[in-house]
């Protein structure tokens, strides 16, 4: 009565197996059902890489196109074609040309990625490596009303969490005047704007490095094999190539360059400080907590004692002891106070 | 209505324009202001020392509490007391209650309906279905909670548990999960339903749900029992008589330190997979330390925590007395429902090392997992027509002696497999129903019910036979 | 808009009948509707326990009501209805548990809302006062935990306090009832209008944005005349607040 065992496992190894196959298919991007939204999706990625070219003055060949989306030859010259024939765009000579109503659909395009990355940033907890695939999916679902029932929703914003500006409805973009980070010069202060999140293995060891938009930086020394720099109280070197996606603007004359400013996280126990600001990078729900506790330029904070295995730390603040983990304390900057 | 949409719109609309223009950081400046409020008018009314003179005790305290050294000992130990009471404690007023219900309340009210004549089908529905499994949630149920409740609530008002979960918070973190954790979990031991109650702590959407779907793993005092009897049984049979007890209660903690392993896992699946997307946030204030109040303490908890979950295991408890005994006694053509569901369970039961009376025990005691082993052993007699034992067909019953529960397990074909696989199976199996109710109730999310309910059965399944096919393959049965 | 209720009639109840029962609180066989905010941990549900004689679970934990709890008790001949609100930081956020006391008093306009407060960490918790009293004319500060504040040698002057805030405070350490005879007379009297707020408005706004919310909340006034909290909607609306939108398109903010 007792069925064998070894058949009885290798049964259920097989269901496992044939059920992961199963759920691998569902999720791919191959299936039938996503075969007429994957033309749609082409073409606007298309468009989008088209419209990114342009923007930073390059041109692009059919060729270059199809290497960029990874399409065979043949399946880019008939999506080309097709794409000409509704005025979305024009081959001259084998370079690539957006026309305007092509540029208008290219910009929608974009305006609804960063809508999206936008939305991922504020309401919800998906991690910021994530933000960028699930927008590459989203902007071709999203309609036009869904599109803007979202911004209105999320107040309106300017940015994407990159730094990035929002097209408006009206297809205008805000001109940005950046530079990036390895074409500064020794002991200039800048302010990191953007922090570009293609290709994804350098953007991840930019975060890895828990570099944040809207920090300050000191360039040290910067040469053709490394740019060196102060961040927020620690010292970064970065390979040009790296620093180079670290877009940056010069301090206005209103900003100062806060030279001594450090994370909370630095601070040790029985140390003092006073708080400058949470950094643009603590986000939605977690940064209203944190302000909601106090943490507000101005204020004094002690860090008390810490756990037993470092983190969280204890602090007190307005008479209160708040524990913070150290990702959220590396989001508070401080400046020490010595008595 | 045009009217109200009018005026609404135009007011909507200068707000956006007006938003556009103040830029991204309103709330930012918005708390700012009210708090530079807050500061001027501290400033005028507030005299206060120097706070490391005020709160020196505190701080004192909390550098003992939280620190390297003594902080694990410290926790362990508080734990290890209050388990200790609580097992050591209920043991007499559980006996007590349970010989007052089953063997002097529950005569007498047979006697009662049989001297009115009452129908036997209504008699044995009420009495022997319905106040039989109240009478055995409550003895089983009652004292440990009424002790372990209170203590811990005791701990609560002085403060330290917010310290426990400081102390444990990096251990959770690792998992995707809140340190609070540390305590819903610790309540689970107590109650299901009690430790999805008091996920409320946990203020970060993500985390809380994670604690909620994995409260179940925390084995509650419902289990404790049934795992007890089945380890003295199988487990402590293996091994010299002397070492019998001892081996038999490590292999319970064992059990428990699983549940606390499954914990861990499923929280960081949990939060790497279906819950990476909720809004994920983490603040833990460290309350300043107060002297509790005894008494006022103990009075409230009894109340609202023990007799509030002790009234909804009651509620669930009944209709379940009362499907047992119909099972047990409606037949289709020749057979009980009961036995006709034990045969078509039997192949799947076998198969997972467990057997066709557990899996239906199972399923009538979802209800309340107090009153599975009292299942079992109705269902084994009547299965077998074992003559002798037991008080009739849809009567639960337990017996004094473990080793005569043993002889009719045995009887049943139960070997040491069975045994282990049923303790797993009591730790990884879905929620009571109380529970599911009160997770329902928290979430207000048939979604996150169903995973709740679900995820365990699910897990219990693999573990069981897993373990069964190795188990048969080593042992080359 | 206190005083235009006064005018009518002088010791009416206030709250707003439709909208609570949306909320689900049964009014009726009340006179006045009280509420209890305040941060979490604050003694919130021990003020609770002493006006009504209930027994709702207390804990040194912040987060602990979560759903509301309602109990009643009458003084004076009147019948008060008592809900406890779930403790919160702020109402500035979108919590569930602000929402929840957001709503509560911004819809169902309760006659009193009490703020509990601890008096030991007076400015953190001065931060959700200074919302409260944005919303509602009609509050009651209870300057809770006085022992303990004691005990670390905080010394508050209540009566100045009560001159900034523009509303009566009465401190308690509700534990062991100290306070709670002259609470209940306060409540009292400024659900009758015997004592009437005139609650601080929140100053120190940064320069643009408080021209953002003084030309709204102008705006909003002048369609609304009615409307007590006008500025209060204005925040809001700048924050992007999608339920009070909502709240303005079905004309959820006036009685009906
Ligand atoms: N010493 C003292 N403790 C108090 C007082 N009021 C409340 N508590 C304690 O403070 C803790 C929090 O109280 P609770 O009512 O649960 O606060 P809530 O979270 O605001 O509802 C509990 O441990 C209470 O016993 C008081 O006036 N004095
Ligand atoms: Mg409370």
């Amino acid at each position: 009565m007792t069925p064998d065992p070894g058949i009885a496992l290798i049964v259920f190894f097989i269901l496992v197996f044939v059920g992961v196959l199963l759920w691998k298919i569902i999720k791919s991007p191959f299936l039938l059902q996503n075969i007429k939204q994957s033309k749609k999706a082409l073409v606007e990625d298309i468009l989008k890489q088209l419209y990114h070219v342009e923007y930073s003055g390059r041109t692009a060949s059919l060729n270059a196109m199809a290497g960029a989306l990874k399409l065979s030859d043949r399946k880019i010259v008939r999506l080309v074609e097709d794409m000409s024939s509704h005025d979305l765009l024009k081959l001259d000579q084998d370079i690539l040309q957006l026309t305007s109503s092509g540029r208008d659909y290219a910009l929608k395009i974009i305006r609804v990625h960063r809508l999206w990355e936008k939305y991922l940033s504020e309401r919800t907890g998906f991690d910021k490596s994530e933000w960028h695939d699930r927008a590459e999916q989203k902007e071709h679902t999203l309609t036009e009303e869904q599109a803007e029932q979202l911004y209105h929703d999320l107040g309106n914003p300017r940015f994407d969490p990159h730094g990035d500006p929002i097209p408006t409805e009206a297809g205008e973009i805000i001109e940005t005047h950046w530079k990036s980070l390895s074409s500064l010069s020794e002991n200039t202060v800048a302010r990191i704007v953007h922090l570009e999140d293609e290709p994804e293995v350098i953007y991840q060891q930019i975060v890895a490095e828990k570099l944040h938009i809207g920090s300050q930086v000191k360039i040290i020394a910067s040469d053709n094999h490394e740019v060196k720099f102060f961040s927020e109280g620690e010292e970064y070197r970065f390979s040009p190539i790296v620093a180079s996606n670290i877009s940056v603007k010069e301090l206005t004359a209103q900003e100062k360059y806060e030279e001594d400013v450090v994370r909370l996280s630095s601070l040790d126990p029985g140390e003092k400080a006073i708080i400058l600001g949470i950094s643009s990078e603590c986000r939605g729900a977690s940064r209203r907590r944190l302000l909601d506790l106090g943490f507000i330029a101005g204020s004094s904070i002690e860090t008390e004692f810490a756990s037993p295995s470092k983190e969280p730390k204890a602090y007190s603040i307005r008479n209160t002891i708040i524990a913070l983990r150290g990702d959220q304390a590396d989001l508070i900057l401080i400046k020490k106070v010595n008595e | 209505m045009v009217e109200i949409k009018d005026k609404a719109s135009e007011i909507i609309d200068l707000a956006s324009e007006l938003r556009w223009q103040v830029g991204d950081d309103f709330h930012d400046r918005l708390t700012e202001g009210i708090y530079a409020d807050a500061a001027t008018i501290t400033e005028r009314v507030e005299q206060k020392p120097d706070r490391k003179i005020s709160y020196s005790f505190d701080r004192a305290l909390d550098k003992i509490l939280t620190s390297g050294t003594f902080g694990f000992p410290i926790m362990i130990l508080v734990l290890a007391v209050i388990l200790w009471i609580t097992i050591q404690g209920a043991n007499y007023p559980s006996g007590a209650l349970a010989v007052l219900l089953l063997d002097i309340v529950y005569p007498f009210l047979k006697d009662i309906s049989s001297n009115l004549g009452i129908y036997w089908w209504i008699d044995g529905l009420l009495i022997d279905g319905v106040y039989m499994a109240v009478a055995w949630v409550i003895a089983v149920m009652l004292p440990p909670m009424a002790i372990f409740f209170p203590l811990f609530t005791l701990l609560e008002d002085f403060g330290y548990l917010p310290r426990v979960a400081f102390n444990l918070d990096s251990l959770f973190k690792r998992a995707g999960a809140h340190g609070k954790q540390a305590l819903t979990m610790s309540m689970g031991w107590g109650c299901n339903a009690a430790g999805v109650v008091a996920t409320r702590i946990i203020d970060s959407p993500r985390e809380r749900l994670i604690a909620i779907i994995t409260n179940n793993f925390s084995l509650c005092n419902g289990r404790w029992p049934t795992q007890i009897l089945i380890a003295t049984i199988f487990i402590g049979a293996l091994v010299p008589s002397g070492l019998a007890n001892l081996t038999a209660s490590l292999s319970v903690i064992t059990i428990a330190m699983l549940g606390v392993f499954f914990t861990f896992f499923s929280s960081w699946v949990l939060s790497k997979t279906m819950l990476k997307g909720e809004v994920s946030t983490f603040t833990l204030e460290l309350p300043p330390y107060r002297p509790p109040r005894f008494w006022k303490t103990i009075y409230t908890s009894i109340i609202d925590r023990t007799l509030i979950v002790l009234w909804r295991a009651i509620v669930f408890a009944a209709p379940a007395g009362a499907i047992i005994w119909l099972i047990s006694n409606i037949d289709v053509g020749d057979v009980s429902i009961a036995n006709l569901a034990i045969s078509s369970f039997d192949g799947f039961g076998v198969l997972l090392g467990l057997n066709g009376v557990i899996l239906l025990a199972y399923i009538v005691a979802i209800p309340a997992n107090e009153i599975v082993i009292p299942t079992i052993l109705m269902l084994t007699v009547s299965n077998l027509a074992i003559t002798g034992v037991g008080a009739g067909e849809g009567v639960m019953f337990e017996l004094d002696s473990s080793s005569e529960t043993a002889e009719i397990l045995k009887a049943g074909g139960w070997t040491v497999l069975t045994g282990i696989n049923l303790m797993l199976f009591s730790l990884l199996h879905n929620p009571c129903s109380t529970t599911i109710y009160t997770i329902y109730q928290e979430t207000k999310s048939w979604k996150w019910t169903s995973v709740a309910s679900i995820l365990p059965v699910i897990m219990g399944f693999v573990v069981t036979f897993l373990v069964a096919q190795v188990w048969r393959l080593i042992a080359g049965v | 808009m206190s005083d235009q209720i006064a005018s009518s009639c002088d010791d009416c109840a206030f709250h707003n009948i439709a909208q609570l029962k949306k909320l689900g609180v049964n009014v009726e066989d009340t006179d006045y509707v009280v509420t209890l905010a305040g941060n979490p941990n604050t003694g919130k549900s021990t003020v609770f326990n002493a006006l009504t004689g209930l027994r709702q679970h207390t804990g040194n934990w912040p987060g602990k009501t979560v759903t509301r709890a309602e109990g009643g008790f009458s003084y004076n001949e009147k019948r008060f209805k008592l809900v406890d609100l779930p403790g919160t930081y702020s109402l500035l956020s979108t919590s569930q548990d602000e929402e929840i006391a957001r709503n509560f008093i911004l819809f169902g306009r309760p006659d009193v809302t009490i703020i509990v407060v601890d008096a030991s960490r007076l400015e953190r918790n001065l931060n959700l006062v200074l919302q409260v009293l944005e919303i509602t004319n009609k509050a009651v500060l209870c300057l809770n935990l006085m022992d303990e504040a004691r005990r670390h040698d905080i010394i508050v002057d209540e009566r100045t306090l009560a001159k900034d805030l523009g509303i009566p405070v009465v401190p308690t350490s509700a534990r062991s009832l100290e306070g709670i005879p002259q609470l209940i007379e306060t409540i009292y009297k400024v659900a009758s209008n015997e004592i009437v707020c005139k609650p601080h408005k929140i100053k120190n706004l940064a320069g643009p944005v408080n021209k953002a919310v003084e030309q709204l909340s102008s705006k909003i006034s002048k369609i609304y005349p009615e409307m007590p909290n006008s500025r209060w909607i204005a925040m809001r609306l700048l924050d992007g607040d999608e339920r009070v939108v909502t709240a303005l398109q079905n004309n959820e903010f006036l009685i009906a």
